[in-house]
């Protein structure tokens, strides 16, 4: 992935960068080993009366020795200091951060370069993807037959955890990370994010909660579902640390990046780019990265709280002290619900912009559909509580949380129409990301109509905690955002790589995948209809045949994840070469070549029109 | 300017519509009541009933998506080569917009008032001289102790006809207390008690199973119950040695 510019591009000076010269991933590790065995070693003398060196306490202080070293060593700190020092960066320097002429090296530093930071997440969402699938694939396994114990059940309630978080972070990632970095600066006409160290700090801070997370599978078994909610978790050993403390440098990740996508958008667009111009995805970013800011503040929150109950006894949760476990429960889906569309509206937004470009028609009535995110995001911070309906908390508030959340299929029901309407009359170019996007289509109304079942309490009551809930958001992450990911993932593909991603084994991935969610999940509906609870190890043979099906299609649909990513490792070195406006789109993306430079444009470009107009010499040229 | 993406028949997108409409109703009534464990109270009545018609209301909406997205399919798609011309170059349809968002609302209301109308005698108490079982959820069975008498049992009885009202805790950890059968469920919390009512309908067995999860054998923190006759639970119950 070299570009004709790197190789003209001047050299930079020898001595510009300073220690980030000597910093990259590999740096990072080493100091994030190093830093935690340090404090893990001097809390182990200071405050761990067992002396054993595996007490809650000495566990959360090598977490925090692992992330501030991983940050040292990455070279987080450069800047502040050099800035505290006097010595604030050159321009010489901030080249150098910024990546130029480092080739690939510069994926493994803290390059501010926003195209680097989407690919290094593309990356990073394909890993956590790659291992919470795995996970999926252990779990569909242990449950192909009745009684079947393919591993041990103590290990298997680790990894029904284990999978949720990594699933979900992965998602909150997957749209917003790669193209609210990669593309988004381009299309407001921006030489890069407004702030592009944090860029660079949110991404590597993600690395180093995956980290984290990661080492709860290590150290014992997370065995108390995704939710992680007081008192199940006081069983759980040093993994529920890791686990709190994952989330909490998680939440600085996403903050960190939400602050800087929104003040990218509204202070670096260029001349002439209103709000009313903007492209519909860069709407998206910004009201997703907007409702992030409101959410991830109760997640940092709850788990703070957590590791206080665990380490200096606190007792926010725990009954016998005066706390309540239903007030962690609130504040997790305080957070847990907007969290859910967080991941949802890039995903959404990305397919309007899709529609557009490929039905070769505007967006039909891009004000309806501002407006539809906008209500979405607002609506979902009054929800919450229907997560408690059957938990025995404030049973008065029932009805006004069920009217909340029924309301909500309002604004859902407007994405359906802004597709479709974008699509209506069109010249629909049948291409791997308009594929992708029927996909979306056709799984989101299965996942939001299931969803009004479970709004309404007298079916919550019997449905709630079975797999017809787990098949109902199954639903909405895989079957919708997943496949919008997917599709936007073959729609900019071109953008980053200069190739496009191989149609044929796109297709076959399609297929695979599509049939395969419907398979499961329907199936899995079935199992929760039947009476089957989610996160068992074992079922009765009631649910024996229901299983089954759903265990041959997450087979499905792993294969076609597996074709995808091949297809994405070949096309990337030799994929068709596409240059640098594949689907003749008219967002600035598509303007500046592929691929982008350093800082994009030469010279700022002015604006004078939304990009959705589609006009014959354009097509031509 | 381009001439493409013209208007086209629309017939053949309301007859898909109405086919899908009918396959979905079908599937509506039929499902759940095939798929739903044996209804043995009123509020699994309720609950499947709710499932029917909040599926018989869906199934055109989601009828219609499909419809006019395989429309959508089959006549906006550009088979030529290369790059599609420009399509019909409208950005919006305040008729559509407007109806969209009318006919979205009022099935919203109409599901919110069927909601929250079956609410209200959802699980609710009739005051008419319930049984009072106290339910206790540990890690990893359940207990049922029958108010008023010194009987404890890990499987369930209940009388015919007469009102429960269970009165449910936990020992440890949070449990889901649940009966398939009769669709009530709430959770068993630690220091709290909560509580639900059901009226069991017909005699037979149910099943007992924990819907929260609770540690390493949560999936076999699972019970059976049974429905006797208003006689036989006398019997049985008053045949008991106390286990207080």
């Amino acid at each position: 992935m070299t570009t004709t510019l790197e190789h003209s591009a001047p050299k930079v000076t020898s001595k510009a960068g300073g220690l980030a010269r000597h910093q990259n991933f590999g740096t990072a590790l080493i100091g994030g080993v190093l830093v935690a065995w340090l404090a893990w070693f001097i809390a182990r003398r200071v405050c761990d009366p067992t002396g054993s060196g595996y007490s809650d306490l000495t566990a959360i202080w090598l977490g925090i020795g692992w992330t501030v070293g991983f940050w040292i060593g990455i070279g987080a700190f450069n800047g502040p200091l050099r800035w505290i020092a006097g010595r604030d960066h050159t321009r010489a320097d901030d080249l150098y951060y910024a990546g130029e002429g480092q080739g690939r090296a510069r994926y493994w530093k803290y390059t501010t370069d926003h195209k680097v930071v989407g690919v290094q997440y593309i990356v990073m969402t394909m890993v956590l993807l790659g291992v919470g699938g795995t996970l999926a694939m252990a779990i569909r396994t242990n449950l192909i037959a009745p009684g079947n114990h393919f591993v041990n059940q103590q290990v298997y309630n680790g990894f029904i955890a284990v999978h949720g978080m990594l699933m979900i972070l992965a998602l909150i990632v997957a749209v917003a990370g790669p193209w609210a970095n990669f593309v988004m600066p381009i299309m407001c006409g921006a030489r890069d994010m407004a702030f592009p160290r944090l860029n660079a700090l949110s991404f590597w801070t993600l690395v180093a909660a995956a980290g984290l997370l990661l080492t709860t599978l290590a150290v014992g078994s997370l065995d108390s579902g995704w939710v992680v909610l007081a008192p199940i978790t006081n069983q759980v050993g040093v993994a529920m640390d890791f686990f709190a403390l994952a989330i909490v440098v998680f939440t600085v990740s996403t903050t960190v990046a939400g602050v800087n996508t929104i003040a990218t958008i509204l202070t670096m667009r260029t001349k002439g780019m209103t709000l009313e111009r903007l492209p519909i995805f860069v709407w998206g970013s910004m009201i997703a990265a907007a409702l992030g800011l409101y959410a991830f503040p109760y997640f940092l929150l709850v788990e703070s709280l957590q590791i206080l109950d665990r380490t200096v006894f606190t007792s926010f949760f725990v009954a016998t002290g005066g706390g309540t476990g239903w007030l962690q429960a609130n504040l997790f889906w305080l957070m847990g619900h907007p969290e859910v569309y967080v991941i949802l509206i890039p995903a959404v937004a990305a397919l309007f912009e899709i529609a557009s470009v490929m039905s070769r028609k505007p967006v039909f009535s891009y004000r309806t559909a501002i407006a539809g995110m906008v209500g979405l995001a607002g609506l979902s911070i009054l929800v919450w509580a229907h997560h408690m309906f059957t938990t025995g908390w404030a049973p008065t508030l029932g009805g006004p949380f069920m009217l909340t959340t029924e309301i909500i299929s309002i604004p859902t029901g407007v994405f359906f129409l802004v597709l479709i309407g974008t699509l209506w009359r069109g010249n629909i170019w049948m291409k791997l990301p308009t594929v992708w996007m029927f996909g979306f289509i056709a799984n989101f109304i299965i996942a939001g109509i299931t969803g009004i079942y479970l709004s309404d309490i007298p079916i919550d009551n019997q449905l709630h905690g079975t797999m017809f809930v787990t098949a109902h958001f199954h639903y909405v992450f895989v079957g919708s955002v997943l496949f919008g990911a997917i599709a936007a993932l073959a729609f900019w593909f071109p953008k980053v790589t200069g190739r496009f991603l191989n149609e044929f084994q796109g297709r076959i991935s399609f297929w695979l995948t599509f049939v395969g969610v419907q398979v499961t999940f329907l199936a899995m509906f079935l199992s929760g209809l039947k009476g089957m609870p989610r996160r068992i190890s074992s079922y009765s043979i009631l649910f024996e045949h229901t299983n089954l099906i759903s265990t041959i299609g997450a087979y499905t649909i792993m294969s076609g994840m597996l074709v995808l990513l091949g297809a994405i490792i070949t096309s990337w070195r030799h994929g068709d070469p596409s240059g640098p406006n594949p689907w003749h789109a008219n967002s600035l993306e598509w303007m500046v070549s592929t691929p982008p430079p350093l800082e994009n444009f030469d010279v700022l470009p002015v604006i004078t029109e939304d990009p959705y107009t589609y006009r014959e010499e354009l097509v031509r040229s | 300017m381009t001439t493409t993406g013209q208007k086209k028949s629309i017939k053949s997108f309301y007859w898909t519509w109405l086919a899908l409409t009918v396959l979905g109703v079908a599937l509506s009534i039929w499902a759940p009541g095939h798929f739903m464990p044996r209804s043995m109270s009123n509020d699994m009545h309720l609950s499947i009933l709710t499932i029917v018609i909040f599926s018989v209301s869906a199934a055109p909406v989601a009828a219609g998506v499909y419809a006019a997205t395989l429309y959508v399919l089959k006549n906006f798609r550009y088979r030529g080569e290369g790059v599609p011309p420009a399509g019909a170059d409208f950005r919006g349809n305040n008729v559509m917009i407007t109806s969209w968002l009318l006919i979205s609302t009022v099935l919203t209301i109409f599901l919110l008032v069927w909601g929250l109308g079956a609410l209200a005698v959802d699980n609710g108490s009739t005051g008419r001289n319930p049984l009072v079982v106290n339910v206790t959820g540990q890690q990893w069975v359940w207990s049922f102790q029958y108010a008023g008498t010194n009987v404890k049992t890990n499987e369930l009885y209940l009388p015919l006809n007469r009102e429960v009202e269970f009165r449910i805790t936990s020992d440890d950890v949070t449990h889901g207390f649940w009966i398939p059968q009769m669709g009530v469920q709430v959770d068993a919390n630690q220091g709290v008690i909560t509580t639900i009512h059901t009226t069991p309908s017909v005699t037979g067995t149910f099943d007992v199973r924990c819907t929260q999860f609770c540690g390493l054998n949560h999936a076999f923190m699972v019970t059976q119950g049974h429905v006797l006759s208003q006689t036989d639970f006398n019997n049985w119950l008053t045949a008991q040695p106390a286990r207080a």
